[in-house]
Parts: structure tokens; sequence; C-alpha cells
């Protein structure tokens, strides 16, 4: 079996971590997100930036009681670069194939 | 957490894709207010009615159900505010909440076709049927067992409400109430304050 491989978007830590967050949930606040990967705001904003750019992640900003809020969802193509990236990261862990 | 890649292993990015995963999991955002709200309502309803029957002190005793209505709409209200404060949408909280929506157009829809059929020693056993589906569908999505417990209570009573005095019916229903609401509603609740201490 060949060794495929890893996606370099995904294939950080911090990308990685809201990644497996945001599949398991429908759509998240930035500050859900900063509680749980435990990174700092200004850290965790470039890391989200990046996976918007690449089509993972819709980012939506809007006001709630006057207060800025930034709520972000997977993509259908982020979904599918996670199950790759899954399937890729398989190949290493068992490189037989058994 | 930091960005760095050079030092992220297959087993370690495979246990941190768990340990995301489980987070968000066990992000338990059912606090059982509102089964508390409307549980001891329905008891305390169900209760009144009940009373007021046996001791035949009104000629229209149902009318204890109409603060019901006004249960409605503090639930519209609290949820709105609620909704603003939500810091995840889960895909279970989603189903769970249209399965309560559709709970909801059922009750309004039994209460049109027994009025108009004046079928009403049936209703109660059918409003109890009725709380068994979602309180147990809940529990599935939510996996919390004291809410599948109570939901086949429900059902089981609803069974037994036809086999009893249509009075003693609305003691069936504040014991359903209590088994598929009242305790699972604290049960949640205790369960979201501890979460919330961590």
């Amino acid at each position: 079996m060949e060794f495929q491989e890893l996606d370099p978007i995904l294939h950080s830590q911090l990308r990685l971590a809201v990644v497996s967050l945001l599949i398991s949930v429908r759509e998240a606040e930035f500050t859900f997100l900063k509680e749980k990967t435990n990174a700092t705001a200004g850290n965790l904003s470039v890391q989200i930036n990046k996976l918007k750019d690449a089509g993972y992640l819709d980012v939506t900003k809007q006001f709630n009681n006057n207060y800025p809020q930034t709520i972000c969802k997977i993509t259908k193509k982020g979904i599918e670069a996670f199950e790759d990236y899954v399937k890729a990261l398989q190949t290493y862990m068992n490189p037989n194939g058994q | 957490m930091t960005t760095k890649n050079e030092n992220l292993s297959p087993t370690d990015s495979m246990q941190l894709i768990n340990s995301m995963i489980n987070q968000a999991k066990n992000n338990f955002s059912e606090n059982g207010f509102l089964y508390l709200v409307w549980g001891w309502l329905i008891f305390t309803c169900s209760i009144c009615h009940f009373i007021f029957l046996k001791l035949d002190l009104f000629k229209q005793p149902e009318i204890v159900w109409a603060s019901c209505w006004l249960a409605v709409i503090f639930q519209i209200i609290y949820l709105s505010r609620q909704k603003k404060k939500e810091k995840v949408k889960t895909y279970s909280e989603n189903i769970v909440n249209y399965i309560w929506i559709s709970f909801g157009i059922c009750m309004f829809i039994v209460v049109i076709i027994m009025s108009k059929t004046n079928n009403w020693p049936m209703m109660n056993s059918i409003i109890l049927m009725l709380y068994g589906t979602p309180t147990f569908l809940s529990g599935i999505g939510m996996q919390f067992k004291p809410l599948v417990i109570g939901g086949i209570i429900c059902w089981c009573l609803a069974i037994l409400s036809v086999f009893i005095p249509p009075i003693y019916v609305l003691l069936l229903l504040a014991a359903a109430v209590l088994a598929a609401w009242i305790v699972p509603g604290y049960l949640l609740s205790t369960k979201y304050k501890l979460q919330n201490k961590q």
C-alpha cells in the first residue's frame, strides 16, 4: 500500500482541531472553538481564515445584542477533505492495509 | 494549541481528532428548564382538575388547562432568548427541536379533532400516548436514559388509561409528567450544572 499525502491545510494541530470539532456539530461560534481548543483569539482567527480560504469552512459574521459574533460551519468540501485526511492517516497507521 | 505540524505524527492526529469529537459530543446544552416548567404545570393542572371534578367545585373545571397558553407564550420568549446565547448548534439538538415542534402540532390537531367529535373521554389517553413519543425520541437523540424510560412509562399509562374510569386518567397524566418530564428535568438540570462547573 502506498502512503497517501496528508492535506497540508488539515495537517496542522489547530486547524485539524477546529475541523474535528465542526465535523461533529451543525455550527459553532468562535468563542466555543476558542474554549475547546485553548488557542489564542488571534491565532485561531488566522487559522479559521486559512480554512475559509481553502473552502473548508463557511464563516458568518453577525451582531448579537450589539456584540460581534462569528459563526463557523464546515462545508461539503471540508467534510470531503476531512474524510480523505482520515483515510490517508489510516495508510500511515496501518501500512499493510490490515 | 499551536499551528505546528512538523511533530504531528499520524497517531497524534488521530488522538487529536478523537479528543475534539468527544469534546463536541459531550457538550450538553439541555438544562432541563422547559421540562420542569411543563412538567410542573401539567402536574398541577391534572391534580387541580381531578380535585375540582371530585369535589364538584366548578361548572367548568377544565378551565385550569387554559394556563397552558401562558406557558406557550413564556416558552416562545424563553427560547428566542436562549437561541441568542447558544454557542454551538448540534445535529441532535436540531432533530430534538423538530420532534417537539411536531408534538405541539399533533397536540393542536388532537384538540381540534376531539372538540369536533366530542370524544373528550378518549382525549387524555391519546395525550398520554403523545407525551411518550417526543419524550422517548428526545431521550434517544440526547442519549439520556431517564427520558427514554419516561417515554415508555407514558405509553404504559396510555394503555392503562382505557381500563380505569376517565376521572382517574387525570391522575395518570400527573404520574406521566412526573416520570417523563419532572424527574428527567431535575436530572438534566443537575447534569448541566455539573458540566458548567468543570
